[in-house]
């Protein structure tokens, strides 16, 4: 083990060399862990909702009509769109994390084919979500 | 916690130096390069070099042709140019890699070069690296035994027994992976990176090694291990196709097993 090359103090403070400003951010690797975070982060968020409709739901009967008819407004009705691709990644990823803890699917390759189906699964479970969630009449009301 | 934007004596003036190209030719290529100098007043910055790189197979030829012909003062580490000392590790169109094995032709358009990320920087492209060593130092990279070295031969293993330490042995501890690791970004001081955990599973499966428990012991920790949070880049950058990723993997896999 050599001693670092400078002994005594530097001269002035050394910078910090720049890092998420010129990495490329777009790079499977990142894309799909800060999209696990994000994901994650948006379904905590999307836990206020529920948490907003059960005290609805315990504070009785008109305090509930008038929740009901916030949570039913198309705007939340996309945002539960969103939580349903949130929730679908988050689990595919999930999955993801859980194959490779097994010490399985960790070479270059392997990894970049898995980045890219676990895309392709969550907008496949999202979709399926959504299409519940319009047609089979559990949105309906 | 993570400090996202550079501190304030770390950004990076956009504009530097320009040394244009007396006659634009196919061969002539722009590079940007950061720059810093301790003993000037100025901050970071990026200059702009435009050569014929004809005869520059590999970045770090035209760094070489940029040094000798358009500013001297330009400084890198280098030494081998064949991918076996690591010297010359830098970030490269976004991506850390040895300049020396990455082809001018493989980059499309400016090519960016900026030193090791999230790094103090000493000169230019040269980052200080004490800390990286310092980390590859305390997994203790030797082999350590209790019982005494048969008195007529080396300590031997099988050919499976070293194929398991042959690729992790290769590392020539260039840093790419640790500083393309968001974990080791945030949590440098305390989690230990890529490198060295490469290093340290190297010895903990070297089944000439003695002591497997005592390093898992110093590993077994929610920062030095647990940092790893799987992102990849580490094992997605190595210019030796080492796979870092994997190998702590396995610690994270020995620290469950050998409870039971």
């Amino acid at each position: 083990m050599s001693p670092p090359e400078t002994s005594g103090a530097p001269p002035r403070g050394r910078p910090l060399s720049p890092h998420m400003s010129i990495y490329r951010m777009s790079r499977y690797s990142l894309l799909s862990s800060i999209s696990n975070r994000f994901a994650g982060l948006l379904l905590s968020l999307g836990l206020l909702l529920l948490l907003y409709w059960l005290i609805s739901l315990a504070e009785g009967a008109r305090a509930y009509a008038g929740a009901h008819a916030v949570l039913s407004s198309l705007p939340l009705k996309v945002i539960y769109a969103l939580l349903a691709l949130a929730f679908a990644y988050h689990l595919a990823a999930g999955v993801r994390h859980l194959v490779w803890d097994t010490g399985h699917g960790l070479s270059r390759q392997q990894s970049q084919r898995s980045a890219r189906w676990v895309f392709a699964i969550a907008l496949l479970i999202a979709a399926v979500l959504i299409w519940w969630a319009l047609f089979s009449g559990a949105g309906a009301q | 916690m993570a400090q996202l934007r550079l501190p304030k004596d770390s950004r990076v003036n956009p504009r530097g130096r320009v040394h244009r190209a007396a006659a634009s030719s196919a061969s002539t290529r722009t590079l940007r390069i950061y720059r810093f100098d301790p003993e000037s007043a100025e901050g970071p910055r990026v200059d702009t070099f435009e050569l014929d790189v004809s005869s520059c197979p590999m970045v770090l030829d035209a760094l070489i042709l940029i040094k000798g012909t358009l500013d001297s003062t330009l400084t890198f580490r280098r030494s081998c140019r064949e991918g076996i000392c690591g010297s010359c590790a830098m970030n490269i169109n976004g991506l850390n890699r040895l300049a020396c094995t990455t082809s001018m032709a493989d980059l499309g358009g400016e090519i960016r070069i900026y030193p090791l990320p999230h790094m103090p920087v000493v000169k230019d492209l040269v980052p200080d690296l004490t800390q990286f060593y310092a980390q590859y130092a305390l997994v203790e990279p030797w082999l350590k035994t209790r019982t005494p070295a048969p008195p007529d031969r080396e300590r031997l293993q099988s050919k499976h027994e070293q194929e398991r330490i042959d690729r992790p042995a290769a590392c020539i501890l260039c840093a790419c992976c640790s500083t393309a690791c968001p974990s080791y970004w945030w949590n440098g001081e305390r989690f230990l990176g890529p490198a060295a955990l490469l290093a340290a599973y190297r010895w903990i499966v070297d089944t000439r090694d003695e002591e497997s428990g005592e390093r898992l012991d110093q590993l077994e920790d929610p920062f030095r291990l647990y940092r790893c949070h799987t992102i990849m880049n580490c094992t997605d950058v190595c210019p030796k196709d080492l796979n870092p990723a994997k190998a702590i993997a396995e610690i994270k896999k020995m620290m469950v097993t050998r409870r039971y």
